[in-house]
């Protein structure tokens, strides 16, 4: 953090920047920059990774790096702090000995009034029993609590202006969105300007935060330069596929994964159980989205679905085959039919073998060529033929068959995987989130080629991810999961408008930068709550949640909701005429 | 569509290279690493000449320079050998075994084992041979390589690639031939590379006290032994210099290799993140 006094001519402006350019002695890295903050203002900074968001913050606070020659002007009226991405707060010392610090170093205050001070700061982000915290160092605090404490830290330092670059990037958005609009809300009735800058992965920042009030406006940068917002077309709402009839091809019952954690003292076997007993239809060209954030079980299950997870009990039958029990030469012929994307694509290959390699091996293994007519030479030739022609299909070079992974770039790496899983033909496609390391356009036309291919090949599809708006969008059915438990299952459009469950509704609401209403953080996995597990977060919650679990009821035709107050309401309204 | 089409102009010059070639770079590319390789090579051909040539001080520094080295090339090459078994038969013999099998390890790395082998020396007597001494040294040298090596192991068992092999029905033969062995090199060579520096230390040590390697062959430490005893400096100096520029040397090297290869094979270090 630092602090500094620029004064403009008679502007009121917390900051102006005219014409500011980043220069090194081989690249232009900003070019002629000028745009300005007002007090109370929020100004949301998105572009895509290395278009220089960071380098950018860090130039307005007098923290250019080395060799860069900034030129043009910056004006500041008052106290700027930047928080850097990695919230950095000392972690030799507690926190309540931070703020003293800065409050007296900075208006005079003494240790009890600088502790109240601190303590009403946390107040503002939902600590509960902030004083208590104000003891504990950084490092004993959780994620989310270490970036409320940051922030609340900057804020009482009572800025002008506020640069904040990626907050808390690697928090799940129900906390994520909750904390930035508390900060927003903060900061404009405090009448500090407000930078927030977006991270290059998937990011609320990045979509567009205006509508939803957490920030005013939006500046992009792309390629070192400010451009306008372009209209965002509102995405065509997917279009209304007949619900696939005939019997379900994958059917998943009762499906448990858990891990052993060891033994306790007493000498009792520990388990964290990550999948509770599931149960999941699909039916031939059927999509169905998983929904749900960090602990939900939903990326253990999609490999648990292919046994790449071992689980402890229930059954996964492919075609009313029982995968548990298959085979070898059964197991493999599902294996072809059931694919996966990987959250991390460039992973999933194995570095030291080139792209074509791994292919052809998946293909050798999946699909076997039997023909023993043809010569060998004339089947290697089809084989070739037949990668390049999956490379085409996602829309990159035959000339990626002899790269190594390490020479792909994220987006033709998550292109490349989906050739990969699409080469055996298969007929139901497992994706756990795999679009995470992809953003802006790069993400968009991923999962349009994905749609796209998914249509032409009538592909089942089950989809998982923490982002609601790109599940419900992509799957025609969707299931909230919570805690490895389903807590709400229906249609897309259906859980789009009329979510009942408090966490279907927070996620919804964070996929669309609103507030959501759970207050807290989740509870560990290795204790979870008695009754309901959302009840220590959830705002409808009341006795009976911690007695009796809620089960998973229907509350209307294909819309289930294992919640109580969900499910009394809707006996209410099916009674109400 | 954006063009994620394969070949456009990228910034970096080597983006097509090879994993073995890019895990070359990245090694060189560690100062301390490619310094240490240099003094290395410098010192191999330094301790040949001085065979050939002999005499003088140098010339006898040089010449105990070759009987440390071989020690040291032996007693680690024993040592790498010995952790790498271990650790990997106690990742092969499943879970429990390997608690059982890594805890006694965990726990010699941190005693101060050096000094096992002056003690061995002593107990042996002057008529000691060289092949006990060797062995010893190994064995010091063995429980840390041995954690290290299971570490890396552990994390290579738990890359995506391998799920994604077990997706594409590849059998677990197969599997460990093709995907696990290979990428286990690099990183199971840097855990051997630390039984070098440690083999030199303890050999060193022992010698020094006079317990170390058997009488009528003279190492590093042997001979700052003698030269202290004797009050004499210049004696001294030379194989002092050249032990510590040697051990200097293998730790750079070693870290530079733990820097490159361990996370090397994992693509994410690549830019992202
Ligand atoms: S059952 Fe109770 S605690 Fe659980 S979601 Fe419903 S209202 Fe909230």
């Amino acid at each position: 953090m630092s602090g500094a006094d620029v004064i403009g001519p008679d502007d009121r402006s917390p900051l102006r920047v005219e014409g500011l350019s980043l220069l090194t002695s081989r690249d232009i890295l900003l070019d002629r920059l000028s745009f300005a903050v007002e007090p109370g203002e929020v100004l949301a900074l998105s572009g895509a990774a290395g278009a220089g968001k960071t380098l950018l913050l860090r130039a307005l606070s007098g923290l250019a790096p080395k060799g860069v020659t900034v030129l043009g002007d910056i004006h500041i009226q008052g106290r700027r702090i930047l928080v850097t991405q990695d919230g950095a707060l000392d972690p030799l010392r507690t926190i309540g000995a931070q703020f003293t610090e800065l409050l007296a170093h900075q208006s005079g205050m003494d240790e009890r009034t600088a502790l109240r001070c601190a303590a009403e700061a946390l107040e503002r982000f939902q600590v509960p029993a902030a004083a208590r915290r104000l003891a504990l160092h950084p490092h004993e605090l959780g994620e989310a609590m270490r970036w409320r404490a940051a922030l609340a830290l900057a804020m009482a330092a009572e800025p002008a202006l506020l640069l904040a670059d990626a907050p808390a990037a690697a928090l799940d958005p129900t906390q994520r969105v909750r904390l930035l609009s508390d900060l927003a809300a903060w900061t404009r009735e405090a009448g500090t300007a407000l930078l927030l800058a977006g991270r290059p992965q998937p990011d609320p920042i990045q979509a567009d935060p205006v509508p939803s009030g957490l920030a005013d406006r939006r500046l992009i940068l792309a390629q070192g330069r400010l451009e306008a917002p372009e209209e965002e077309p509102t995405p065509a709402p997917p279009p209304v596929e007949p619900a696939p009839s005939g019997p379900p091809i994958l059917s998943v019952r009762d499906l448990r994964v858990a891990f052993p954690l060891g033994r306790s003292w007493r000498g009792a076997e520990r388990w964290l159980t990550v999948v509770d007993g599931l149960s999941i239809a699909l039916a031939e060209g059927e999509t169905l989205a998983l929904l749900g954030e960090t602990g939900s079980g939903k990326s253990v299950l999609a490999r648990a679905i292919l046994r790449l997870v071992p689980p402890v009990g229930g059954q996964v039958s492919w075609l009313g085959t029982d995968l548990a029990a298959a085979p070898p030469e059964a197991m493999r012929r599902a294996r072809g039919d059931l694919q996966i994307l990987f959250p991390d694509p460039l992973a999933a290959f194995d570095p030291l073998m080139t792209i074509g390699a791994q292919f052809a091996e998946t293909l050798e293994s999946l699909r076997p060529s039997r023909s023993t007519a043809q010569s060998a030479a004339q089947s290697t030739a089809d084989r070739a033929a037949r990668l390049a022609e999956a490379l085409e299909e996602v829309g990159l070079p035959a000339a990626v068959l002899d790269l190594h992974p390490g020479s792909l770039r994220p987006a033709e790496a998550a292109r490349a995987g989906l050739a990969r899983a699409l080469l055996p033909e298969p007929r139901l496609l497992v994706c756990d989130e795999p679009a995470a390391t992809l953003d802006g356009s790069e993400r968009a036309d991923f999962l349009a080629l994905l749609q796209a291919i998914r249509r032409r090949r009538r592909l089942a599809l089950l989809y998982a991810t923490q982002d609601a708006a790109e599940g419900l969008g992509i799957a025609r059915r969707a299931l909230v999961l919570l805690l490895g438990r389903i807590v709400e299952s229906a249609d897309s459009v259906v859980l789009a408008t009329g979510a009942r469950h408090p966490y279907s509704r927070a996620l919804i609401a964070a996929a669309g930068l609103d507030r959501p209403a759970l207050h807290g953080d989740p509870p560990s996995p290795l204790r979870p709550p008695t009754g309901c597990p959302l009840r220590l977060r959830c705002p409808l919650a009341h006795d009976g949640c911690a007695q009796v679990p809620p089960t998973l009821d229907p509350v209307a035709p294909g819309h289930r909701v294992a919640c109580h107050v969900a499910q009394d309401s809707a006996q209410e309204d099916g009674k109400a005429p | 569509m954006h063009g994620p089409a394969g070949t456009e102009s990228r910034t970096d010059p080597h983006w097509r290279d090879g994993p073995w070639q890019k895990a070359g770079q990245r090694l060189t590319a560690h100062r301390p690493a490619a310094a240490g390789l240099t003094v290395l090579a410098a010192l191999m051909l330094a301790v040949a000449a001085g065979l050939v040539a002999g005499g003088g001080p140098v010339g006898a520094a040089l010449a105990a320079g070759h009987q440390s080295l071989s020690f040291t090339l032996l007693a680690g090459l024993g040592g790498a050998a010995l952790g790498l078994l271990w650790a990997a038969a106690a990742v092969a013999l499943g879970e429990r075994a390997e608690r059982a099998m890594m805890a006694p390890a965990a726990a010699l790395t941190g005693l101060p084992l050096a000094l096992a082998l002056p003690l061995v020396g002593g107990l042996l007597g002057p008529q000691r041979g060289l092949a006990p001494m060797v062995m010893v040294a190994a064995l010091i040298a063995a429980p840390a390589v041995a954690v290290i090596a299971r570490d890396e192991l552990r994390a290579l068992l738990r890359r995506e690639f391998l799920s994604a092999a077990q997706a594409a029905g590849i059998p677990n033969g197969r599997r460990l031939r093709r995907h696990i062995l290979p990428n286990a090199v690099l990183p199971l060579a840097a855990a051997a590379w630390t039984a070098l520096p440690r083999a030199l230390m303890a050999e060193s040590l022992a010698s020094l006290l006079g317990l170390g390697l058997p009488a009528g062959v003279t190492g590093w430490g042997t001979a700052i032994g003698a030269a202290a005893r004797a009050g004499d400096a210049v004696a001294l100096a030379g194989p002092a210099l050249l032990l510590a520029l040697t051990l200097w040397a293998l730790h750079g090297v070693g870290d530079g290799m733990r820097l490159a290869f361990a996370t090397a094979f994992s693509t994410t270090a690549g830019g992202r993140r």
